[in-house]
């Protein structure tokens, strides 16, 4: 294995802060890694779904004899076969693998077909009749957020739909605004957005004669897969085997037990065989998850000297079918304004409602990307009205390290000031902002994001969220168990060279196994960008251990005390004489003499964070990433069209442990929230998606990404491991605003309503210059 | 979603492919490269159970700079060095279908004869039936314009308009033998957009010709579209002119991506013929052809702005081509 290449500006390490290929990523590009879709079990039999034609129906009857009857089919599933309710948090558990009474939405799982083959499991489909009564469709949370006639769950507040509401007040916020000299309120609207991950939704599910069931999935989360199943199939979770092969991106879409994923199960144990459930590209868009369509509103208060002193927020969300993880959702539209400001008042109300479509989830940035959006478009504004150059305005009210918000968030490390000055100089702002020509522009967003999500969902305090098992015998191959979810992020990558790291081994001793629950130790999966964080300091811990019987045995070898001897490459050496070495083998095989292979494990668990009021969980984290990015675009004004020429992208993840998947991840990021802000929706015409394909729903080709430059300037995170944070999510969040402020400094638009796609903006052009106000061309 | 079963013809002639047609009328397609036919089939759209693959007929090969036969991969003639420097407006409208990978099955006949698109219509099955069929396939009313029964699925083919503004013609052949009509003829705008070309369902297009005179014209394709590399038009104007001195000699527009059918202004441009191109006048004729076109709401941008973008589009496109004596920007 070479080592990585090139040496750059790094820092101690040896492996940790260069740039690592993922180790996978030669299984990957020749077409050999092995995904779900790709396995076959003999036997197996195909699965397909039966979904609602109706948004929102009464289900009085349904009749299978003549699907059943059917050759090649064998089984055909109702819900009320198994009806248990479940849900990814455990407050709401509304979920049924297969709809009870009640249709919510067109996609809603209403049969499931096992059939000898996917033309006969369709065509059983076609013969399932239902008799249904059809009722009132809600599909505008503003209608669902009063009472109504037909809840689609138990009745929420006053009879509505309202699924959760969130009411938080720290401070004064009214006596915040009466001293104000500068206001400003943005109310925005949010299309929402969907995951669109590569590999479709697909399960592979085998029950076998011994009385275990073994699940394959493409999933995020195996662990909450796994409870999932055991709650609603009734099996208890030790004869519950789940695996989870390559994953093809998840972005949250696969972070929720998702319902095709237990009708597989349970078709399997109906029939006894393997049956294998592939979702089309449609079905996927039905079952969506994705972020929440979103109205906010955000008032800001700021002193005579641009010192911020209230905000006032309120958020609606549609929450489609499902509550999801949506209660978390509706506390993250408010919390997540929390940094990276220091923010001395502060008033939220967030109320996420259900309505007749497919249900919202959780989506990258999950819960802090709209509420980033109109905070950073509102603090544009306000430099506007004080004359402060944005920079100056963020720099003056920025988060200091070691401090605790007014919802007490603990604030540990913070390179957000870096983060400003970098971007600003590489962008040269102080030459562009307000100067580039008509047309052309340059805006400031700033990010701030959890790095893990303090309280675990399922958890006591006591439980770790992550655990590593580590295993050498005498070949010298390190294997390494976990069942954290590598889904294309790189943590398989980084799980390696942490390992490798701590006991100076070449990388291609360590082996990391898939993800199996038979083997693998609980780590609660890949979302809220806590793998690095947790999951990191977990495998630190587990190498430390074997670390110390390996430099203990090189001690008894070398005849020195293990405090004089230090771990270098492939050798434990003494430290003050280098050429006195025992061979990373020999070391490893004296210890082994008494004990045979090596295991060690480690954990991470997380102390209690936060306040002692309701909600005050919600946002608490170990670490926050920080982020401000400049983007310089270029406005057609008469045709509307934007082209991003640029982005500037400076975070703070701490210490960048993989360079290379760091890039990576911020320049996903920000193809992602480009794509949010300028083309990509969930296209509703009231319950009706009118664009479940991915020709019609807009993502943004690769000739239309911008330069992108990332600059990496964290410093240390105290408690990360090796100093580390987060770049899974905080990367998308400053880039939609940035761009919208690029677009007001191009030609002087305020973008109110996403996607700003370019029928939007060039009739926002010509309105204002039907106004009859100029923009730059003036000066 | 699966393709349903079909059987497959390959017949080696023309006549052969149109005999087979014959047995099979009304149960059958002809397949090119299929890359508009099978992905309607596998959304069950007006599925026939008879496919005729035109591939191994030899007389629908062969690209020359006169002449194009319709089985020419999309892919080919953008690569043909000659023909993008002959006819630079066809260069850029090939070059904008779709993506690298349908460009090298694509043909160009079949992009002629592409299926009209509409967002309620290109749908699976599951899709259309839990709103209602429409009348383009298996429904009885139009979900667009409810109140006409007539559909307005939009042309959207590329090549169309790019080949429509250099007079080119089609050489077609049917169970009454061969003719050649000019290829705009091959549209009518007050069919709609079930009955998207003029021809007889069993009409074999043969190949594409191009008057020698095109080597003289300037010409440019512009469309209007989210994203470059994937999709289909929302508004394609093509541009050829021919001037002599400063003015005018020749001057077509056709637009696509619009209506249920390409559309050519020759009764607004011909009478600028001997004119010079001046701003003014450039002005009117772009005014002239927005205020003419009809699109309705059924792609993903509104019809309002398309029609908007109609006029800017062509005034660009003649200003970029007229002699800088002649137009001011
Ligand atoms: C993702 C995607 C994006 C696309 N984007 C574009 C785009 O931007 N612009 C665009 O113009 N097109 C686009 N297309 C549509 C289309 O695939 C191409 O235009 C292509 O040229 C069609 O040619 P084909 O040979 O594959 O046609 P086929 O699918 O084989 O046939 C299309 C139709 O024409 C008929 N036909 C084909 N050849 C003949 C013939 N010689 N005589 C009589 N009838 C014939 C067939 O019976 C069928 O009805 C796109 C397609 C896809 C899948
Ligand atoms: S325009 Fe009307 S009839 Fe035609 S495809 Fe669309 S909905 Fe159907």
């Amino acid at each position: 294995m070479a080592s990585p290449t090139p040496p750059s500006p790094t820092g101690p390490f040896r492996l940790l802060g260069h740039r690592i290929p993922y180790v996978e990523g030669p299984l990957k590009v020749t077409g050999r890694a092995e995904y779900t879709d790709d396995l076959r079990r003999p036997g197996m039999l195909v699965g397909k779904l039966l979904r609602s034609p109706w948004p929102h129906a009464r289900l009085l009857s349904i009749d299978t004899r003549r699907a059943r009857a059917m050759p090649g089919v064998v089984t055909v599933l109702t819900g009320e076969r198994y009806p248990t309710p479940f849900g990814v948090l455990p407050i709401t558990h509304d979920e049924t693998a297969i709809a009870v009474g009640k249709a919510r939405y067109i996609g809603d799982i209403l049969a499931a077909v096992a059939a000898v083959d996917e033309l006969t499991a369709e065509r059983a489909l076609t013969a399932i009749e239902f008799h249904i009564e059809p009722l009132p469709e809600y599909a505008d949370p503003r209608v669902g957020a009063e009472p109504v006639a037909e809840p689609i769950h138990a009745p929420g507040l006053r009879g509505s739909n309202v699924q959760k509401e969130v009411v938080q007040h720290f401070g004064d916020v009214d006596a915040a605004f009466a001293q104000a000299a500068f206001t400003a309120r943005v109310r925005c609207r949010f299309a929402g957005v969907t995951h669109a991950f590569t590999e479709p939704l697909v399960t592979l599910a085998e029950a076998t004669p011994d009385g275990r069931l073994t699940v394959y999935s493409a999933t995020q989360v195996p662990h909450y897969l796994h409870r999932t199943l055991s709650e609603v199939l009734h099996l208890p979770m030790h004869r519950i085997r789940v695996v989870k092969p390559e994953v093809g991106g998840g972005f949250g879409g696969k972070s929720d037990p998702l319902p095709h994923e237990i009708a597989c199960a349970a078709l399997s144990l109906e029939t006894g065989r393997p049956v294998k459930m592939l979702l089309d590209r449609e079905e996927i868009f039905y079952t969506n998850h994705g972020r929440h369509p979103t109205e906010n509103v955000v008032r800001i208060a700021m002193d005579r000297d641009g010192h911020l002193l209230a905000y006032d927020i309120e958020a609606l969300l549609e929450g489609g079918a499902w509550s999801s993880f949506g209660t978390v959702t509706t506390y993250y539209n408010g919390v997540l304004a929390m940094g990276p400001y220091r923010v001395p008042n502060f008033r939220y109300r967030g109320r996420r409602v259900y309505t007749n479509r497919p249900p919202s989830g959780a989506m990258r940035a999950h819960g802090g990307t709209n509420i980033r959006y109109s905070i950073e478009v509102a603090l544009d504004e306000l430099a506007e009205h004080a004359q402060l150059d944005p920079f100056d305005l963020r720099s003056r009210n920025a988060l200091p390290p070691c401090s605790t918000t007014i919802n007490q968030f603990r604030i540990t490390s913070t390179s957000f000031l870096r983060c400003l000055d970098a971007a600003r100089r590489a962008s040269e702002w102080d030459t562009k902002f307000r100067c580039l020509p008509y047309g052309r522009g340059v805006g400031l967003g700033c990010g701030f994001y959890i790095s893990g999500s303090n309280s675990p969902i399922h958890f006591t305090p006591v439980m770790p969220q992550s655990t590593v098992h580590l295993k050498i015998d005498m070949d010298g191959g390190i294997t390494v168990h976990s069942m954290q979810a590598d889904i294309g992020q790189g943590s398989n990558t980084l799980l390696a060279a942490i390992v490798a790291e701590v006991l100076g081994a070449d990388l291609d001793r360590v082996h990391v196994q898939r993800v199996d629950s038979d083997v693998s130790p609980i780590d609660i999966g890949s979302y809220s960008s806590r793998v690095t964080f947790m999951m990191g300091n977990a495998a630190r811990r587990a190498a430390e251990e074997i670390r110390a019987r390996l430099v203990n045995a090189a001690a008894e070898l070398l005849r020195r005390p293990p405090s004089e001897l230090r771990v270098g490459h492939e050798r434990i050496e003494v430290a003050d004489q280098p050429q006195v070495a025992v061979s990373f083998l020999d070391a490893l095989h004296k210890a082994m003499e008494n004990s045979g292979a090596l295991t060690a494990s480690g954990s991470f668990s997380t102390q209690k964070l936060g306040g002692d009021f309701k909600g005050a969980r919600a946002g608490t984290a170990p670490a926050y990433s920080f982020a401000a990015y400049v983007a310089q675009v270029r406005v057609d004004s008469e045709t509307g069209m934007v082209t991003v020429e640029k982005v500037w992208a400076a975070f703070d993840c701490g210490r960048a442990l993989n360079r290379l998947a760091v890039e990576g991840q911020i320049e996903g990021a920000i193809h992602m929230g480009l794509g949010q802000l300028l083309s990509e929706t969930m296209n509703y015409r009231a319950s009706r998606l009118m664009n479940p394909a991915l020709l019609d729903y807009k993502i943004l080709a690769p000739d239309q990404m911008p330069e992108v430059e990332v600059l990496l300037v964290g410093e240390d995170d105290p408690e990360g491991p090796f100093g580390a944070k987060e770049a899974g999510e905080g990367p998308l969040v400053a880039t939609l605003p940035a761009v919208a402020n690029a677009i007001y400094d191009a030609v002087g638009v305020r973008c109110r309503e996403l996607p700003v796609t370019p029928d939007r903006l060039e009739r926002l052009v010509r309105a204002r210059r039907a106004e009859g106000y100029a923009w730059k061309e003036d000066r | 979603m699966h393709l349903d079963p079909f059987e497959l013809h390959q017949p080696a002639t023309v006549d052969e492919a149109l005999c087979i047609y014959r047995d099979h009328a009304g149960d059958a397609d002809y397949l090119a490269g299929g890359t508009d036919l099978l992905p309607n089939y596998k959304m069950h759209l007006n599925l026939r159970r008879h496919l005729i693959a035109l591939g191994g007929i030899p007389e629908l090969g062969g690209i020359a700079l006169g002449r194009l036969g319709s089985m020419t991969r999309l892919a080919d003639l953008e690569g043909s060095g000659p023909v993008a420097g002959a006819y630079p407006g066809v260069a850029e409208a090939v070059a904008e279908v779709a993506t690298p990978l349908v460009r090298a099955s694509g043909t160009v006949g079949g992009n002629l004869m592409l299926e009209t698109r509409c967002f309620f219509f290109n749908q699976s099955r599951f899709w259309r039936a839990s709103l209602g069929y429409c009348l383009k396939a298996e429904g009885a009313v139009c979900h667009v314009v409810p109140q006409k029964e007539k559909c307005y699925a939009t042309f959207s083919g590329d090549l169309a308009p790019a080949l429509a503004v250099l007079d080119a013609e089609v050489e077609v052949a049917t169970d009454r033998g061969r003719t050649r009509i000019p290829l705009i003829d091959l549209y009518d705008l007050r069919g709609d957009g079930i009955r998207r070309h003029t021809l007889p369902p069993s009409a074999i297009v043969v190949a594409v010709h191009l008057p020698p005179i095109a080597r003289q014209r300037l010409g440019t394709y512009r469309k209007l579209r989210i994203r470059p590399a994937f999709d289909f038009p929302e508004l394609g104007v093509a541009v050829a002119v021919r001037f002599e001195g400063s003015s005018v000699a020749e001057l077509r527009v056709a637009v696509g991506g619009l209506e249920t059918a390409p559309r050519r202004f020759d009764e607004l441009t011909d009478p600028l013929a001997g004119q010079q191109l001046t701003e003014e006048r450039i002005r009117e004729l772009a005014g002239a052809i927005t205020r003419s076109v009809r699109p309705v709401y059924n792609t993903f941008l509104p019809p309002d702005y398309r029609r908007r973008m109609t006029g800017v589009f062509v005034r660009r496109a003649l200003v970029d081509l007229a002699p800088a004596s002649s137009a001011a920007a």
